[in-house]
């Protein structure tokens, strides 16, 4: 997928949306990072008494005052203020309008750039009530890659009924699925290129809020014109909430694993309504092993299967299958078609 | 003649004026007290029902006290909304600083003020709402203490300065 891309300008987005949520301290030497390495960051990690550290494609950098050094032991140690401070700016002196994400561990910012927590886990029942005294985040900047659907668009659409066709989205974990997701979202609902004019209501059911990157319900990645988003919302609800309600002609969903979420698909396939939706994994028999998807497999209720690895890079797309008599309709190794 | 009863008058006016001053401030700080635990409970509600955040709950509870203690949380807001790194506890601090002289507390009052901005935003939900809870509990004790000043003080300084005032007419004559 390479050179269909066009990433949006990350060094800007860090400095205008995660560097105000950033304590002072450790904001002053973010910000003052070259431009070369700001472009390519992916991820921030404050880790409490730890050096401050950031990770870009293939490495990653300790920084100091004065900007990245060479080893651990000159780097900038941050500390339980600097935590506490980027916390409260965080969630906007609000932590307890984010219980839901603090029991899952993560929150969504202004720009759909995702903070992760780790801390002392509260447990009731069982189950995480909260995190608290937490000790490491980690900001992951969010990146649009817009183009990446366009090539997979062409082997997923019905051009004689003008349709989607019910399609899964297979590959190991940072392997590009929610950025394909998007795209797709993107593509279908805006109706441009290959579909001609006439885009399609698409329902995303954004549980992880990884999609659309929703921030207090809007999202903030370019998702299409014609597209509605239930952010934090269950998949086996939202699916159903998006059936009832909001008539969509495409539901796009990503990591399917539980069996209402099975049911909530095939529901939404009797329905009428095309399912895009994902799932980890990396090859076909793997999956078909596992109990919820091998059952939806079996029924051959998708119609594409779209495998994605990181060979060559995040997103690499490494085949495409017709589902019912497991075709294959592209792969890389034969350069195609 | 008129002219020393114009001078008696003036006189006994000012000190009137004065005592009265003084138990005004005692009134004023039942009444911020009263307000501040209204703020509170409006706070409560944007907490538990909303789960408003807190600049956008302070603005909304801004917007419907009075002054001085809605000009204090609009500041509030309004320094966390363009902050550069504040925390909640300093936005509070520089706002209750900014509001200082307006406000009529005692020390325990401002000691409970100044205890609020280590609780703002603090904790999960529960967490947040028992902590308003004890401060609530604290402004009760304090208001109540107030009061008793207020109707100790009240009269007491009006008629102090009244005749305070003919005294010092009577000692003129």
């Amino acid at each position: 997928m390479e050179g269909e891309l066009s990433v949006t300008d990350t060094g800007n987005n860090i400095r205008k949306q995660i560097c105000p949520l950033l304590a002072p301290r450790v904001r002053f030497i973010v910000e003052n990072l070259p431009d070369e390495l700001l472009v390519k960051t992916e991820e921030i990690r404050l880790r409490h008494s730890r050096p401050l550290i950031i990770i870009w494609a293939g490495g990653e950098s300790y920084l100091g005052s004065d900007g990245p050094v060479a080893t651990p032991w000159e780097a900038y140690k941050v500390d339980g203020e600097d935590l506490e401070k980027t916390l409260e700016l965080l969630s906007g002196y609000s932590l307890y309008a984010y219980e839901e994400e603090l029991r899952q561990g993560y929150l969504t910012v202004p720009g759909g750039h995702r903070v992760g927590l780790a801390g002392r886990a509260v447990v009731e029942g069982g189950r995480i009530k909260v995190l608290r005294d937490i000790s490491s985040l980690n900001f992951r900047v969010a990146r649009e890659v817009k183009g990446v659907g366009e090539k997979v668009l062409a082997f997923i659409l019905d051009r004689r009924m003008g349709r989607i066709l019910h399609t899964l989205v297979i590959s190991p974990p940072q392997g590009g699925k929610t950025t394909l997701l998007r795209d797709l979202a993107r593509l279908i609902s805006e109706g441009a290129g290959i579909l001609g004019q006439s885009g399609k209501k698409v329902g995303i059911v954004d549980e992880r809020s990884e999609i659309a990157g929703c921030y207090q319900g809007v999202p903030q990645l370019d998702v299409g014109i014609r597209t509605d988003v239930l952010d934090a919302c269950p998949k086996a609800e939202g699916i159903m909430l998006m059936l009832r309600s909001l008539s969509p002609q495409v539901i796009i969903t990503d990591e399917i694993g539980r069996g209402e979420d099975a049911r909530a698909i095939e529901e939404a396939i009797h329905a009428g309504v095309s399912v895009i939706a994902s799932a980890h994994g990396s090859s076909l028999e793997e999956l078909c092993q596992r109990p919820i998807m091998g059952g939806l497999l079996q029924k051959n209720y998708f119609e594409r299967l779209i495998f994605l690895s990181n060979s060559r890079g995040p997103g690499t797309l490494e085949m495409i299958i017709e589902g019912e008599r497991g075709l294959p309709l592209y792969s890389a190794r034969h350069g195609g078609e | 003649m008129y002219l020393k009863l114009l001078g008696a008058f003036l006189i006994v006016s000012a000190a009137y004026t004065y005592g009265y001053s003084i138990s005004l401030k005692y009134r004023k700080r039942v009444l911020q007290l009263e307000e501040l635990l209204l703020g509170l409970e409006m706070f409560l509600a944007e907490v538990n029902y909303g789960l408003t955040p807190l600049p956008q709950a302070f603005r909304h509870i801004g917007r419907r006290l009075k002054d001085p203690l809605g000009r204090l949380f609009s500041d509030a807001a309004a320094l966390m909304l363009k902050s550069r790194g504040l925390s909640a506890r300093e936005c509070w601090k520089k706002a209750l600083k900014k509001n200082y002289d307006a406000l009529e507390l005692s020390r325990e009052g401002m000691e409970i003020m100044d205890r609020l901005g280590f609780v703002w935003g603090k904790g999960d939900k529960s967490g947040q709402l028992n902590q308003i809870v004890v401060i609530q509990e604290l402004l009760r004790q304090a208001l109540r203490e107030a009061q008793n000043e207020y109707r100790r003080n009240d009269k007491m300084w009006k008629y102090l300065g009244l005749l305070g005032g003919l005294t010092m007419v009577i000692f003129l004559l």
